[in-house]
């Protein structure tokens, strides 16, 4: 199921969507669509989520105990369901987040000199 | 009900984690319209907006619902729960399939209790694998006992055991003390028995240091049991003193109830180590066990006693020339030859708990035609395949576990019931029971028999296609039900296969059994009454005293009427005695050496009483009788001067035997033995007799060299005797006028053990007796479990087929060519499965060669006559399918479904 998108948005590579669920908790507690507001504004609107793709991940997260779920009410007095960090998904959130920095520098080592070159 | 309150309680939590998930997609939902409004939307295009930016909702939820795992337990507590229920629609079905699994799965816990008392637990002792059990080897083949010279010297030389300790065989003792003497079986040990074995007594002391010594050794140990009959279990035994055989014996202790070693002992009574037999060598005479050295392994300990015995040979070539020590764990020696039976049974419950997982799975294979509709549902509404067969083998498992639980209490049973002949067919120092290693070999048959019987039958029925079961009635999915009745038709093929290889193996053994019965013994077992009777040295301790004994002993008893013969002997028939190298006049053939001879001494009545026919020459009269119990004296009298060496006896000491006809063969190689001589101990003894060979060592045993001679020379040098009376009335009425006889001469004596030849011989059979009828009764049980199996597979099909017999029946076809179409379908199968089993008879009768007698592994008789057993009964099973299908009216047949 693949949305149009308009230039400069990004797909989510396979596992980014965790990492950025248990970033945005980092903050404290939130929806479901707290999340995804959070994710487009940190992105500056440059990971745009489908929002019904972050309830099957929030699920995965909620499997391997990395967050946890409670029913509350909202800023504008809705009833929704928190998620908030577990000490486990801290750990794993500090796990991914150096895996992501050397991920990301490993593909930039491989492709700048390709693009110094065409350039 | 608690079961439907439980399943409704899932799913009502099911329900609330859908419920939860749409709730939260609608608060999603609801904040994203909020935010669309703020942002000056209309109401119209902030809802439309929201549900863009959201997705599509359906496939969120779904997507999320595959991220729900369930843990195994939930996901085994809700296909459990939809088990049962789907069970209680069909108690029919469960019942019958409970009952066979329970059947199959009893049988085994039963026999795996057996094994795991005998085989896999270890022997009740300290530390059981440090313990060993000693032999001695000979020129003749065979496993000796020990002789009581050698074994001090492996005692004072070995370097490899912590401690060893010798131990006689157990005998009945009378037992004086209050009233008439009664019986107790004693053994004979070395002091250190207790500690050798590391059990303490429960009550009171072990033998201590030096109590095995001369002088010292008149105390006793109890068993736990013996002291509860014969002593109420009065504490106060200890110090009180018990007569055994004349004998005066302190009780010093009491041991724990858990021990019976030698099994059915009551007393355990030190040796006089002083005694002369510990002195002599040549003879094999006491038990040894030694426990080994921590660290020590059996091969070094083998080496250690071997070396030994090397050293004695050289030391001693008069007796212990090709003399060797050899060693066992003790508990190989305790199990012997039961593994082996024991493990033909497990062999044969496994098959017929095979047979019973069949006929589950044939019951399944059937009920999933009826299931088909709702399996298909489930496929379609998103059950992947894992799923469906993880949701039959459930069931499955239900069913065998019920099973099981059902089986193990007819195990509890049967083996209450078998309690009392376990011990005479399988030597076991463990109690027989149901513990926590049974229960788990139990949960894991239940485990294995819902695989078996569940797996092929789930995996069909889920590989249906969803849209043709769907659509169509269940007779309609043709190729399905024809791929379905294949697999069935395979699973009775082989249940007939394994019920004929079952029935085969019990009619071997029952042959067995009725030859081991009616064989040839070489005497006449009918009326014929023994009695052990044993003199002890403290009362006579002469010849003298011992002649006169027995002369009035025989006096008495001829006039007891109903008995017409009387004899006396060291040994009776079958159960063994003494052997002896010898050394046969005028033949130096060394290869002689390497025979044994066995011998016997006998009043000359004796082969009258017991019907031995003479051959050549005559039988040992008075004067023989007379002349060797003197000759006997003298050589006893020379032999204690001359200590330990071998004195030349004066030439008037001869004494005269008879000899069996192997034993002239053997010996004499065709030449005539009469008046020919041998030497037996320094001593000519003159063959004056044969007779028709006599099996002295067993049922089983082939006859062999054997000689007679008077016991008056038993007289001479004391021993056990056998008192043997032929009557003319049932023997059993005779004991109690004997009792009286034996008691007016001394009343100090007990009529011990008295059997007929007949006890004697099913003591022998008892063994073949029981596996005969634990094997015959699993090759029943089988046999059932098939023919139900075939009968409910041939009504299935004629079920099944209604609609076709029914057009075919329209068209023209006449009830017998229906009937023969049936019959053709069912004799396939009984053919096929009679082929198949006698493939598998062959290939497993082997394995029980050694548990046969007089018997070949592919006897004629048995093959055929159980072959067509087989046959009979399984056309009687699917004859009475067939039979309704001729009744089968064309017009209705057609109408239905």
């Amino acid at each position: 199921m693949r949305k149009r998108r308009s230039s400069g948005q990004l797909d989510l590579v396979y596992g980014a969507l965790d990492i950025l669920i248990l970033r945005t908790l980092v903050w404290g507690p939130t929806h479901g669509h707290g999340i995804a507001k959070s994710i487009e504004r940190l992105s500056e609107d440059a990971l745009k989520v489908e929002h019904g793709s972050l309830y099957p991940a929030l699920q995965r997260l909620l499997q391997e105990g990395w967050i946890k779920a409670s029913w509350g009410i909202s800023d504008n007095n809705q009833r929704a369901k928190f998620y908030r960090l577990t000490p486990a998904g801290k750990r794993k959130l500090i796990d991914e987040t150096s895996r992501w920095d050397r991920f990301v520098s490993a593909v930039t080592g491989v492709l700048r000199p390709a693009e110094s070159e065409e350039s | 009900m608690g079961l439907r309150r439980t399943f409704s309680k899932l799913r009502a939590l099911m329900h609330s984690k859908v419920n939860d998930l749409a709730e939260e997609i609608q608060s999603h939902l609801a904040m994203e319209e909020a935010d669309n409004l703020a942002l000056g939307m209309s109401l119209e295009e902030a809802r439309i907006a929201a549900k863009q930016r959201f997705g599509n909702i359906t496939l969120t939820q779904e997507r999320t619902r595959d991220m729900w795992t369930w843990t195994t337990l939930e996901l085994l507590k809700m296909d459990s729960l939809y088990g049962i229920r789907q069970l209680r629609r069909s108690p029919g079905f469960a019942s019958v399939a409970i009952l066979t699994l329970a059947l199959g799965i009893g049988a085994n816990t039963a026999i795996f209790s057996i094994v795991n008392a005998v085989l896999l637990q270890p022997l009740p002792f300290a530390a059981p694998d440090r313990l060993v059990s000693g032999f001695e080897t000979e020129s003749a083949p065979g496993q000796y006992p020990v002789n009581q010279a050698d074994y001090l010297d492996w005692q004072a030389r070995n370097h490899s055991f912590d401690s060893t300790s010798g131990y006689s065989w157990s005998r009945p003792y009378s037992m004086g003390g209050k009233g008439e003497a009664a019986v107790a079986t004693a053994t004979e040990v070395q002091a250190n028995f207790f500690e050798t074995l590391g059990i303490a007594p429960a009550l009171g002391r072990a033998f201590g240091h030096g109590e095995d010594s001369s002088g010292n050794n008149h105390v006793a140990v109890l068993s736990f049991g013996f002291w509860k009959s014969q002593f109420g279990g009065d504490r106060s035994i200890i110090g009180k003193t018990l007569t055994l055989d004349a004998e005066r014996h302190t009780v010093i202790g009491v041991m724990p109830p858990t021990f019976h070693y030698p099994s059915g002992n009551d007393v355990w009574i030190p040796f006089n180590m002083q005694d002369k037999a510990f002195s002599q060598r040549g003879n094999h005479g006491i038990r040894v066990l030694g426990r080994m050295k921590p660290g020590v392994t059996l091969e070094q300990a083998r080496k250690d006693l071997l070396n030994i015995s090397l050293q004695l040979e050289k030391q001693f070539p008069d007796g212990n020339t090709n003399v060797h020590a050899g060693l066992l764990p003790l508990k190989d020696q305790l199990v012997g030859d039961s593994k082996h039976r024991l493990l033909v049974l497990l062999c044969a419950v496994g098959l017929v708990l095979l047979i019973s997982c069949v006929n589950v799975a044939n019951l399944l294979l059937s009920r999933a035609a009826g299931r088909q509709r709702e399996i298909a549902l489930r496929a379609s509404l998103g059950a992947g395949r894992f799923r469906l067969v993880l949701q039959l083998i459930t069931e499955s498992l239900l069913l065998s576990i019920t099973g099981a639980a059902i089986g193990i209490a007819g195990a509890w049973w049967l083996l209450r019931l078998l309690d009392s002949v376990t011990t005479a067919f399988v030597p076991h120092l463990n109690p027989v029971g149901i513990d926590a290693r049974v229960l788990l070999f139990t949960l894991l048959l239940s485990v294995v028999s819902a695989l078996l019987s569940g797996l092929a039958p789930a995996l069909q029925v889920s590989r249906a296609n969803v849209n043709d079961s769907l659509k169509a009635g269940a007779q309609a999915v043709v190729g399905l039900a024809g791929s379905r009745q294949t697999l069935r038709d395979v699973l009775v093929l082989s249940e007939i296969g394994i019920t004929l290889a079952l029935l085969v193996g019990a009619g071997l053994l029952l042959r067995s059994f009725v030859k081991l019965g009616t064989a040839n013994i070489g005497i006449n077992p009918d009326k014929l009454l023994t009695v052990n009777i044993s003199l002890p040295d403290a009362s006579y301790p002469a010849f003298p005293d011992r002649r006169r004994f027995f002369d009035a002993l025989a006096q008495r008893v001829k006039h007891i009427p109903g008995i017409k013969q009387v004899a006396i002997s060291s040994e009776i028939p079958l159960e063994g005695g003494s052997s002896t190298y010898i050394v046969v006049d005028g033949n130096s053939d060394p290869a002689l050496a390497n025979n044994l001879l066995g011998f016997n001494y006998v009043t000359p009545g004796y082969f009258d009483t017991f019907c031995i026919p003479l051959l050549r020459g005559r039988r040992l009269n008075a004067s023989d009788y007379e002349h060797d119990g003197i000759a006997a004296q003298r050589a006893n009298q020379i032999s204690q001067a001359a200590g330990n060496q071998s004195p030349k006896m004066p030439p008037d000491v001869t004494y005269h035997a008879v000899i069996g006809q192997t034993a002239a063969r053997v010996f004499w190689k065709g030449k005539d033995p009469l008046g020919h001589t041998f030497h037996w101990g320094g001593v000519p003894v003159v063959i004056v007799g044969i007779v028709q060979d006599v099996k002295e060592y067993g049922l089983r045993a082939e006859p062999s060299p054997q000689a007679y001679f008077p016991f008056s020379i038993s007289q001479a040098f004391g021993g056990g005797s056998e008192l043997i009376l032929r009557t003319s009335v049932p023997p059993a009425l005779i004991v109690p006028e004997l009792r009286r006889a034996v008691q007016g001469l001394d009343p100090g004596l007990a009529l011990l053990h008295p059997r007929t030849m007949q006890d004697v011989i099913g003591d022998q059979t008892e063994d073949t007796r029981m596996q005969t009828l634990l094997l015959g009764a699993f090759a029943v049980l089988a046999l059932i479990l098939s023919a139900v199996g075939l009968y409910g597979v041939m009504s299935y099909t004629v079920t099944q087929r209604t609609r076709e017999i029914g057009i075919r029946m329209a068209i023209g076809a006449s009830a017998g060519d229906v009937l023969r179409m049936i019959l053709m379908h069912g004799l396939r199968l009984t053919l096929g499965g009679i082929a198949f089993g006698l493939l598998l008879s062959f290939a497993l009768t082997l394995s029980i060669t050694s548990l046969l007698f007089g018997t070949s592994p592919f006897d004629p008789v048995v093959f055929l006559g159980v072959a067509t057993l087989l046959a009979v009964i399984t056309t009687i099973a699917f004859l009475i399918p067939a039979r309704r299908a001729t009744i089968i009216d064309p017009t209705q047949a057609l109408r239905a479904d």
